[in-house]
């Protein structure tokens, strides 16, 4: 009773939130002295081999390699050409939606565009590439406040966003690809996280209508749609990745004769596409059976056709619901990519592996490793972030 | 001239009758029998409330009137349009009958005045302009104005059902069907919802009401029915029904709820 009235009120002190929660009873001090000496232990291991053992030299030499594989040195200027429209198109439409925000800069932004500035200004490479990368960043910035303006005076360029996004599309295949005035680069040419990143967002593209329609074609009330549905998902579902993976890259090949042989790329995103549909099918389907049968009812007693009651009503309640299982279908579709690596695609695991077998750099595995760890983990984190922000955006709820 | 005197007749027979109900069966799958032939005939400016106990199924027929059941026997026929599995008509029918539900079932992805423009746009085609300024009107008539940007998930349950009003009316529907608008609703936000059902009773709308609300049937309906284990026991005016009922089984149920 006596230390229940000494202990004072005020829980904000370091001292009474260590002594609460770490130290409230002998054997509570004991597991967090052992868990603090592990962890002391492993952070003492890894940055002692951080920075003395390990020979970053491999990633500072091989970074183009691992950025874009084994595209030609001369014609990299494409590249820097393709980043800079992707950034200036994700900042402008990050300005157009953020139009009726009273500021687009705020502190947290700020911040993260310093912080993502210093970053990029560390990495190790040549002067005028670290001003390339600095432009990068200048360029999501400027886009942003010229879309907002834009955006505020013309009301309607919003709708406009997604073909711009599809035009970009096309005309950064068209630099990936050459021809046309440009020096044409094969397919085999493509890799490293370029590719990785080529693969993951056309399947996901491709996957979601798809994905959708197999979703609705399950509920349909027409058996041979339903049937069709049901099979595809089920057998698709009942098959590993790598196994359709390598149909696509060796059993295609031997059924086709040599001309009609589609590209390996479009082989593996076929192959990734064909496995996403099944599984987001299923995601969305959940959507689907979440939206109550009373939304339905008002709908049609309002004349609205079955079409309108699924555009209208149904879908965007329904992949409102679906949106975390959907991302997070993304965002292992995007993981899947490296299975590819198996049957010889050279994006960023692949690489990794023939930088790996280069005669200087032999056995620096945990450098390489690590490096696709951070990377695959930058991009699948900022994935999950925009869900969330997604979500917070769509939930009319209880504003 | 006889060219334009026997459009007339019709529409004289059209424009006094709403609803014709004959001899309506409905099984739920094969023993269930909710629907046991009920006739029913609503006329023009008339208001109907049916009553009953649970289970009765006044709701489901109520529901027959835009298709939202289906039925196995018997004939109904929705302003001139008779009911049958044609989509075609069944959704021109839904264009002309306004629905207004217990949950409410307005759209949470929408905002208020979204909700109660949807229709006009997408299924009257009207230009967004036009179904907003009717839209307007319609949420001053029901008291939500101020309302008009705020999504349902904001409003409280009176609020969303007087919503749900305007969103029928506005299709400019020549009947409305209420199925127990007020059952879902705390008891303080009742009245809220029955005032807006009587200015519309007042304004000469077609209504068919399932309610078990007896001071508004006594003070709106022009006919009160009852319904019983899927047959209609009785119909009367008001008085005739409260006053002196003709049937045990009316007389039973008025004991249960005066």
């Amino acid at each position: 009773m006596n230390t229940i009235k000494t202990q004072p009120l005020a829980k904000n002190k370091p001292q009474e939130w260590l002594q609460k929660n770490l130290f409230s009873t002998w054997y509570n001090s004991l597991i967090t002295v052992i868990l603090l000496a592990i962890i002391f232990w492993g952070f003492y291991g890894f940055f002692g081999w951080a920075t003395t053992v390990a020979e970053w030299e491999v990633i500072k030499v091989n970074l183009p390699l691992f950025m874009v594989g084994r595209y030609p040195k001369d014609q990299y200027w494409r590249i820097w050409l393709i980043f800079g429209i992707i950034n200036s198109l994700a900042g402008f439409s990050w300005g157009i939606i953020g139009r009726t925000a009273a500021k687009l800069f705020t502190r947290p932004v700020l911040v993260c565009l310093g912080v993502i500035s210093v970053i990029v200004l560390l990495i190790p490479v040549a002067i005028p590439d670290k001003l390339l990368l600095v432009l990068m960043v200048g360029l999501v910035a400027g886009n942003a406040w010229v879309g907002k303006q834009l955006g505020n005076k013309i009301s309607t360029l919003g709708r406009w966003l997604s073909l711009a996004w599809f035009m970009a599309f096309l005309v950064i295949l068209w630099l990936m690809l050459g021809g046309l005035g440009i020096k044409s680069v094969s397919t085999n040419d493509w890799g490293g996280l370029m590719l990785t990143i080529l693969m993951a967002v056309v399947s996901i593209f491709l996957s979601f209508p798809l994905g959708l329609l197999l979703a609705l074609g399950r509920q349909s009330t027409l058996p041979v749609i339903k049937l069709f549905s049901i099979g595809y998902i089920e057998i698709i579902r009942g098959l590993p990745l790598i196994s359709i993976l390598f149909m696509g890259q060796i059993m295609i090949p031997l059924f086709l004769p040599e001309g009609m042989r589609p590209d390996r790329v479009l082989r593996a995103i076929l192959g990734l596409t064909l496995f996403s549909s099944a599984y987001l099918a299923e995601n969305v389907r959940g959507g689907l059976q979440s939206v109550p049968r009373g939304q339905i009812e008002a709908a049609k007693a309002l004349g609205l056709n079955t079409p309108l009651v699924l555009t209208l009503i149904v879908l965007p309640q329904a992949l409102k619901v679906a949106i975390p299982s959907i991302v997070g279908q993304f965002i292992s579709l995007f993981q899947d990519t490296t299975l590819l690596a198996i049957v010889g695609l050279v994006e960023l695991l692949g690489i990794s592996r023939s930088i790996l077998a280069q005669p200087q750099f032999l056995g620096d595995y945990a450098e390489v490793y690590l490096f696709n760890g951070i990377l695959f983990w930058l991009i699948c984190y900022s994935m999950s972030m925009g869900s969330r922000q997604l979500e917070k955006k769509l939930n009319t709820s209880h504003k | 001239m006889k060219q334009i005197q026997e459009p007339k007749t019709q529409t004289e027979i059209d424009s006094d009758v709403g609803i014709i109900a004959t001899d309506v069966h409905k099984w739920y799958g094969n023993n269930f029998h909710v629907l046991r032939g009920v006739s029913l005939t609503v006329k023009r400016g008339e208001v109907v409330v049916i009553m009953g106990p649970s289970g009765s199924g006044k709701s489901t027929f109520i529901r027959t009137f835009n298709a939202l059941e289906e039925f196995q026997k018997g004939s109904i026929i929705v302003d001139g349009i008779n009911l049958c599995h044609d989509l075609k008509k069944i959704e021109t029918i839904r264009r002309e009958v306004g629905m207004v539900f217990q949950q409410f079932n307005l759209f949470p992805h929408l905002t208020v005045l979204q909700n109660v423009t949807l229709s006009p746009i997408w299924v009257r085609r009207w230009p967004k302009a036009k179904a907003e300024e009717i839209a307007m009107q319609l949420l001053e008539r029901v008291g939500i104005l101020e309302q008009a940007q705020k999504f349902p998930g904001q409003l409280s349950g009176g609020q969303q059902q007087r919503v749900a009003i305007a969103r029928a009316l506005a299709m400019q529907p020549k009947i409305m069907l209420f199925d127990e608008p007020t059952s879902a609703l705390d008891p303080e936000m009742v009245r809220e919802v029955l005032d807006v059902m009587q200015n519309l009773a007042r304004s000469g709308m077609t209504m068919v009401v399932v309610t078990h609300e007896v001071g508004f049937a006594r003070e709106v309906a022009d006919r009160i029915v009852l319904m019983a284990d899927g047959l209609l026991v009785e119909e009367g005016t008001p008085e005739e029904f409260f006053q002196n009922p003709k049937e045990e089984r009316t007389r039973q149920f008025l004991s249960q709820i005066l």
